[in-house]
This record gives C-alpha cells, structure tokens and sequence, in this order.
C-alpha cells in the first residue's frame, strides 16, 4: 500500500478542487481519461454528501496491490446518506465501510489499473496531484505570515531608533519574501521533460524580486519571474498576494493573459498604495514545446534556439500589473525545440552597477548568452550570476538579482517524429511502455483507432512470445523496438538476443477444433500474420529481428 | 482493465473494459473464476468496452468456457467492436464460442 495523500473537503470550493485532482490523479494513474472522468464525476457527488454533513470529511487516496494487478484505493471519510452510498455502489466494483480508531467511517472504493506497479516517477506525480494546494490552503498561509509579521511589528514597535525600525522592517520584508520563494533545486526532478533552476540574491536594501514555478496538470508547466516596485514589508505582501493569485488563477485556466488579466484586476482595486509589478509568466506544454507567454512590463527574456541564435522576446502584452484596472493583457506563443533554453531575469542584473557605476547591461547580459553553450539550466543561471558578482567587484548589490532558466527537453517520442525508437527489458510490464509511446504516436499521425488496436495485439503477441519463450538464463534482455510511418506504410522492427526462433516458420494452427478439443494457446503469430499486410524474420548475427509491415489506406484502416 | 458485474434475470454480465492482453488477462483471469467459482455459471461477458483481445485474452475466454461448460452452464459474449470481431473470425473463436451482437440479443438466449 503506497499512501498518496488526502484531499480535504472542508472548505468552499474543495468539490472543485477535488474533482479536478481525482480526475488528475486517475487519469494519470490509468492513462484512462473517460474512466478518469467517470471516477470524478462519481467522487464529487459523493464528496458532496459527506462534504455537507461532516466536519472533517477528506478522501484519502492510495495505491494498493491486488493479486495480479494494482488499484486506485479512494477513501470517502464521514458519514454518507443512502444517495451518496449509492453513487459508490453504482461505480465501484467494491465498496467496502469500515471504522478508523478515531470512530470515523471509512468508505473505500478501488478503481483496477492496467498497469502491475508504477514507476517510482509516476508515483511521485501522484503525490505532487493530491498535495497541490487549494486555494484557501495558500490563503491561509498568507494568514500564518501576516499573523507572524504582525508579531514581528509588534517587536519593531518596540525598537526605538528610527534606523533600527528601518532596518528591522526591511529585514522582515526581505523574511517574507525568501520565504515565499518555492522549494529547492534540482525541482521536479521526475519530470524528464525539462529541467530547470532559479536563483535569487536579495539586495540589502531595496528589492522586491520573486519567482515561482509549479505544474499545472500533467502536460502544463507554468514558470514567471516578478518584480515588484517598492521594498519592506508592503512590498513583500505585494508579491505574496500575487504569487497566490496566479497559482490559484492558474489551477484552471491555461491562458497566461488570462491569468495576468485577472491578477491585475484583483491587484489594482482599492491599490491606494499605489504598487505595481512586473511580470513574465508563461505556460509550456511539455508535450508539445509549445510556450505561451505573456510580459507585463518586465525585463524581455531570451531563448537560446537550438539553431544556435539568440532570440529576444520582445513583445509586451500590457503595463505593469496593479496600476491601472480593466486592462485585457495579450500573449504571445514560440514554439521550443528540444534543447533550447528559456531564460528569465530582473533587471537587478542589467542595472548592476561597479564600482565606477558603469551598468552592467542587457548587451553585455545578450553577449554573454549569445557566446556561451550551458549543459544544463543550473549551468546557465549560476555562470550569469558569477558574471555578474565579477563584474560589480567591490561595490555593493544595489537591487535583488534573480535568474530563472528552463531547458526545454521534450518527451521520448516529440512531434515531428516520424519514427520511434525504444529499448526494452524482457518483462511484461514492459509491452505497456511500447504500446503507451506507440499509441501517442499514432495519435500524433492520426493513425485510426483500429490501426492502434491491431498494431497494439500484434507488438502483444510477439512481446510475450519473445518474454515468455526466447530465454535460457534468469537474466536480463533488451529488446530493441522501431517503428516508422514511411510512405503510408508502418514498418516494425523487434530485435531481441534470444535463442533463434523464426515465429513464422510453424503451421497456421487449426481454427476448427471446438472447446473442447482446443487447445490453449498457439493462435498468437497466426494473428500476427493476419492482421499485418506482411511479416519478416531474419537472424542476424545474435539476434532474431523479425519485420512487420502494415499499409495505411487513406482513411488510415486496415 | 476495469471489471464490473451485474446480474439480469439471473445471467450474471461481466462488463471488461480495456485491452485484453498479456499484462491484463491474468487479473482478468482470476477475477472471472472467482465468478464462477461463486457459483455463477450462467454468464455474459461484455465487451464493448474492450479495445482489443490478444492471444491471451483468447486463452482465458477459452478456459472460462471450459470451466463453465465443465459446470453445465452457458458463457456468452457480446459487444465485440470490429478489431476484437475480426481476431474471433481468424481464431476460430465465432464459431466456438457464443456470440451475441449486443447485450440485449445475448440476454434474450435463456
């Protein structure tokens, strides 16, 4: 049993919530959208009925084994009425009510994987869905921090000087917004599509950097870099309340002008004090390398393209965020290839001065990004700010310096391909994988569902011959698999180093024979050989390669 | 694969959803014989929900059928899309195996 985590439902607006991260979670669990849908439709109505009547009513969610496979296990905490009971009974195979030590009624429901275990990544993933944070839980963090900051003035109060007081706010300012700044590096290290790092150097004195970086759902990765106009403490709540807008806003809406529109609207009402900020906000897709971005009145970032150029982001999409209400803010869209890294900055970098004053200026920030190759984001973040530190010598840090960059590195299988590539290991689990990488694919060519679904049997039935049969030893095999989509045609090539075996060499068996007198097994290749156009086995040197080879009509069918 | 039952008119439907394949057909396996097992040898495997069935998946429809017939009870299937229809007619498995178009047709064979 693998705990993921609980879903609290005591909140307004939890039902959303919790729809939206059951319906996350399964369809990340089970690669199964509709029955994804079907499992958070069941569980909000559900939730409904114990959020009403119940204190503490949270779903727990967990992964568990069962003889031969894995579940989804939800745990619906509290009492339920005949309605909700019966929105479980309807859905779930199984429904079982038990009572925890502490008197609360447990309804669990289990939802059958396909999958027998999951990657330790995925299972991370699922974690990461289940504690995302609610709205009200980030709001009542800024409450904890505005509770500890009251406390912290209550102390200022009591300092006498009026530099002491100046220093001291400053110094909870600066508190408040480190504190703000997300986890540490490297973060999401599971997400084998990007990797990316930030660094901020708060100023002594004025500053009001921040960043922040989080997924959104499974394909979306949003990123922004900030900074607001002022210092101290009004400074600092700025930025908190902006960083909470945008993350709520972002849970469900993929548009960065949308967002942006929104937190300026929230942010420049009744703003008698008459902050602003800027910001760069963008949303990738990790699927695809698409990047929607929107500026508001923040420094343009660069991307280094893979071609070797430098681009500048030039376009702004609105003024700074807070200052006037009602603007509708743009955005705009590149596509990344893989390997191209996107790199954000404030301008506490440019504006850093030496001891002659000199700036240190975005040519000499482009020309040091225009000449230099990084091996990874954390490379291209810390050789900036080691410049920077270089060039400003002994004088002092005037604003704060903050860096944020992302290389983008795509999925195994990226648009554009027209082929795929992959290795396996001779374990069952491991049909999964293809099938997984070959049906995105598929769908990325428009390949029918029918061509999926006889293409899929087909790489089943030779990968469990292959697993089941082609080995001698207890050890570890690869299996090198390649598909390619040439001229309308699917071609697939299996490789594996097992002992020689010509899977079509044997005679069709005979389809005839009734229940009784069949016998299990043997139909295997002879459907291989009917559903493809064309089969081949050749051995070659210590491997068996055997060919498929499946022509595409127009409509994609057999 | 997702496996759901219900009983109509005393024909126990056992609705599969997903492929029924190498890594999914054991768990399938274990779940249908637990059916019969519980004494429910008159029964109707849905399909409609089932992408594709391999030689594996075959395997087990087969052993259910051996099993039930062995209990002399009655196994049909239904709701075979037009992949999961074809690997039947080039197994053989149309003709040895009862197969109804839809739910309702199946349930109508007493």
């Amino acid at each position: 049993m693998i705990d993921l985590g609980e879903i609290p439902l005591t909140e307004s607006g939890s039902l959303a919530e919790a729809r939206n991260k059951i319906r996350s979670l399964c369809a990340t669990a089970s690669g199964d959208e509709i029955l994804a849908t079907r499992l958070a439709t069941v569980s909000s109505q559900v939730a409904r009925g114990l959020h009403q009547t119940n204190r503490n009513a949270r779903i727990e969610a967990a992964l568990c084994d069962r003889r031969g496979g894995l579940d989804l296990v939800l745990n619906f905490v509290g009492e339920l009425d005949d309605h909700s009971q019966g929105h479980l009974h309807r859905f779930f195979d199984q429904v079982q009510a038990s009572r925890s030590s502490s008197g609360e009624t447990l309804w669990r429901g289990r939802v059958a994987l396909t999958a027998k275990a999951l990657p330790g990544a995925t299972v991370t993933r699922l974690k990461n869905i289940v504690a995302q944070k609610t709205r009200d839980q980030l709001l009542e963090e800024i409450q904890t921090k505005n509770t500890e900051l009251e406390e912290s003035l209550e102390n200022l109060k009591r300092t006498r000087s009026a530099k002491d007081r100046m220093e001291s706010e400053l110094n909870i300012g600066r508190d408040i917004q480190m504190s703000m700044l997300p986890l540490s590096f490297p973060a999401f290290p599971e997400q084998e599509e990007f990797n990316v790092h930030a660094a901020l150097y708060p100023a002594q004195e004025v500053g009001g950097d921040f960043y922040d970086m989080f997924m959104i759902d499974p394909d979306h990765f949003c990123f922004c870099v900030g900074d607001v106009s002022g210092k101290g403490v009004p400074a600092a709540l700025f930025m908190a309340v902006t960083k909470t807008l945008i993350k709520s806003r972002a849970a469900n809406d993929l548009s960065p002008a949308s967002i942006l529109s929104h937190v300026n609207t929230e942010q420049a009402e009744g703003n008698d004090s008459c902050m602003f900020v800027t910001i760069f906000l963008a949303i990738l897709n990790l699927d695809t390398g698409d990047m929607v971005y929107s500026n508001a009145g923040h420094n343009p970032p660069f991307v280094q393209r893979s071609d070797g150029s430098l681009l500048r982001l030039d376009a702004r999409h609105g003024p700074v965020i807070g200052a006037v209400e009602g603007i509708a803010y743009g955005e705009g869209q590149i596509q990344l290839a893989k390997g191209e890294l996107t790199y954000l900055y404030t301008d506490g970098i440019t504006e850093a001065m030496d001891i002659e004053r000199a700036l240190y200026s975005e040519d000499r920030l482009k020309h040091m990004l225009d000449n230099s190759s990084y091996s990874s984001a954390k490379h291209a973040v810390m050789e900036t700010v080691d410049d920077v530190w270089a060039f400003q010598g002994d004088a002092s840090q005037a604003d704060d310096v903050t860096v944020l960059a992302l290389r983008y590195l795509g999925r195994s299988a990226a648009e554009g391909e027209s082929e795929i590539k992959l290795v396996i290991v001779n374990q069952f689990e491991e049909i999964s994988r293809v099938s997984d990488t070959f049906n995105a694919f598929a769908d990325r060519h428009g390949l029918t569902t029918a061509v999926k679904q006889r293409l899929n049997l087909c790489l089943d039935e030779l990968f469990n011959n292959i697993i089941s049969h082609g080995y001698k030893d207890d050890d570890e095999h690869q299996i090198d698999v390649h598909i390619r989509l040439l001229h309308g045609e699917l071609a697939v090539t299996i490789a594996d180093d097992g002992i020689p075996f010509n899977p079509f060499r044997n005679d069709p068996p005979d389809t005839l024979l009734s229940v009784e007198e069949r016998p299990i097994g043997g139909l295997g290749v002879h459907l291989v050989r009917n559903f493809m156009d064309r089969v081949a086995y050749e051995r070659h040197g210590e491997q068996n390669v055997v060919q498929l080879f499946k022509h595409l009509e127009e409509n994609g069918n057999s | 694969m997702n496996i759901t039952t219900e009983n109509i008119d005393g024909i126990t439907v056992v609705r599969l959803a997903g492929d029924l394949d190498t890594n999914t057909s054991t768990g399938a396996q274990d779940t249908i014989e637990e059916i019969i097992d519980g004494g429910a040898t008159n029964m109707l495997v849905n399909l409609k929900e089932v992408g594709f069935v391999s030689s594996a998946g075959l395997r087990i429809l087969l052993a259910a059928a051996k099993k039930i017939n062995r209990l002399d009870g009655k196994l049909r299937i239904s709701d075979l899309n037009e992949t999961v229809q074809e690997v039947f007619e080039i197994s053989g498995f149309i003709t040895i195996l009862k197969v109804f178009p839809t739910e309702e047709t199946a349930l109508q064979d007493a």
